[in-house]
C-alpha cells in the first residue's frame, strides 16, 4: 500500500513521480487543472472578494460607455488593462483630448503600485516555472494579492498555492469581464438624471478615504489634491500626473523627515 | 489620429506597461530587491495619484470658474468619504454618496 505522503505527493508533482507520461495537451492540462481542489478552493475564495468588486466593475463599463468607448472596446479595456483605476483614468483623459503619450505616462504613474505588488510576490513564485510566473503576473490585483500572500504563508507548497492564486485570480477576472460589460450598457440606458456618473469618483473615495490613517499619507492626498486644482490651466490634462508626482514626492518627504524625528 | 485607434492603442499601451509592472520583481528583476527610497515612495502613489483624479471629477464645475454656492457632489463625496473612512467598504460607500447626491439635488 502506498503511504499517504506518496498518494499526496503523486496528486502535486504526478508526471515527477510516475513513470515517464506521455506529453500533455493543453486540453488535459486545463482538464487538471480545473479538477485540483487548490484551483476550486482559490476561486471560491475569492467570490465574496467578487462580490464587493461588482459595483467597481459596474463603474468602470460606465466609464468606458461616457468616454465613448464601443462594447468592443470597453471589454478590451478590463480584458487587456484589467485595472479599474487605470481604465477610469484612461477613460477621462481620452474624454478630456489628451494626447496618446500623456495618456500612457500618466496611467503608468499610477500603474507604479504594482511594482510593490510584484516585488512583494517574487519570492514566492520563485520556485515555480517560468509560464506560470507569467500567468499569475498578469493576474496580480489589490484583491488575489492579499489572498495568494495568505495562502503561501499558510502551507508551504509553492505549486499548490500557485494553483490557489490561479483560481482566485480567474474568478476575479470573469467577474471584472462580466460587470463592466453590465456596466458598459447600464451606463447607456440609465438617464442622466440620475448622474450615474458620480459613482466613478465614489469608487475611488472607496479606495482613498481608508488609507488616510497615517500622517506621510494625508500629507500626499492633501498636496495632490491641491496641486490638481492649482494646476488646472496646464493643458492636456497634465495636472493629474503633476498633481500625483508632488504628492508622492510629499508623501515620501514626510516620510523620511518622520523617520528621522523619531530616531533622535 | 482617428478615436477608435486611438482607444486600442491605449488599451494596449497601459494594458503593456501593467503588465511589466506586474511582472518586473517577479520574473525581470529576480535577483534584485527593492531600493529602500523606491519602496517607500509606491507606498504612496495610491493616495496621491487617486485623490488627483478624484478631485475635478467633484468640483468639476467650481474648478471651471463658475462661482457654485452650492456643490451636491462635493458633500456627497464627503459624507461618502467619512463612511468609506469607518466601513471600508465599497457598497456602503456608493450606496451613501448616491443617495446624499439625490437627496442634495432634489433640496437645491
Amino acid at each position: 500500500m502506498e503511504s499517504k505522503w506518496f498518494t499526496m505527493a503523486r496528486r502535486h508533482f504526478p508526471t515527477r513521480l510516475s513513470h515517464p507520461a506521455p506529453r500533455q495537451g493543453a486540453g488535459s492540462f486545463m482538464r487538471r487543472l480545473l479538477a485540483s481542489p487548490d484551483f476550486r478552493a482559490g476561486f471560491v475564495e475569492m467570490l465574496p472578494a467578487c462580490l464587493g468588486l461588482i459595483p467597481f466593475g459596474l463603474v468602470c463599463g460606465v466609464g468606458a460607455a461616457a468616454a465613448g468607448a464601443s462594447w468592443l472596446a470597453a471589454l478590451g479595456m478590463s480584458a487587456v488593462i484589467f485595472s479599474g483605476a487605470a481604465q477610469i483614468l484612461a477613460g477621462q483623459l481620452l474624454a478630456g483630448g489628451a494626447p496618446f503619450a500623456i495618456i500612457v505616462l500618466t496611467c503608468s504613474v499610477l500603474g507604479l503600485r504594482f511594482l510593490m505588488y510584484s516585488a512583494a510576490m517574487a519570492p514566492y513564485l520563485k520556485a515555480l516555472p517560468a509560464r506560470w510566473q507569467h500567468a499569475l503576473a498578469f493576474l496580480l490585483t489589490d484583491q488575489a494579492f492579499a489572498a495568494a500572500i495568505r495562502r503561501f504563508d499558510a502551507k508551504d507548497d509553492p505549486h499548490g498555492g500557485a494553483r490557489h492564486f490561479l483560481g482566485s485570480g480567474v474568478a476575479l477576472y470573469l467577474c471584472w469581464q462580466i460587470t463592466s460589460m453590465i456596466g458598459f450598457f447600464a451606463g447607456n440606458l440609465i438617464p442622466a438624471s440620475w448622474s450615474l456618473e458620480f459613482a466613478v469618483p465614489l469608487c475611488f473615495i472607496a479606495l482613498v478615504a481608508p488609507l488616510l490613517r497615517d500622517a506621510p499619507t494625508i500629507l500626499a492626498a492633501i498636496v495632490a489634491g491641491y496641486a490638481v486644482v492649482a494646476l488646472g490651466g496646464l493643458p492636456m490634462k497634465l495636472n493629474l500626473i503633476a498633481a500625483g508626482v508632488i504628492g508622492i514626492a510629499a508623501g515620501t518627504i514626510a516620510d523620511l523627515a518622520r523617520e528621522r524625528w523619531t530616531r533622535r | 489620429m482617428d478615436a477608435t485607434l486611438k482607444l486600442w492603442m491605449v488599451i494596449f499601451a497601459v494594458g503593456l506597461i501593467n503588465y511589466l509592472s506586474r511582472l518586473s520583481f517577479i520574473a525581470v528583476f529576480t535577483r534584485r530587491s527593492m531600493p529602500p527610497l523606491l519602496s517607500r515612495a509606491l507606498t504612496y502613489v495610491p493616495a496621491a495619484m487617486l485623490t488627483a483624479l478624484v478631485l475635478p471629477m467633484i468640483m468639476g464645475d467650481a474648478a471651471a470658474g463658475g462661482a457654485v454656492a452650492f456643490n451636491p457632489k462635493a458633500g456627497a463625496a464627503v459624507l461618502a468619504g467619512v463612511v468609506a473612512f469607518y466601513t471600508r467598504s465599497t457598497l456602503w460607500t456608493l450606496g451613501t454618496g448616491m443617495a446624499a447626491l439625490w437627496l442634495l439635488q432634489a433640496l437645491r
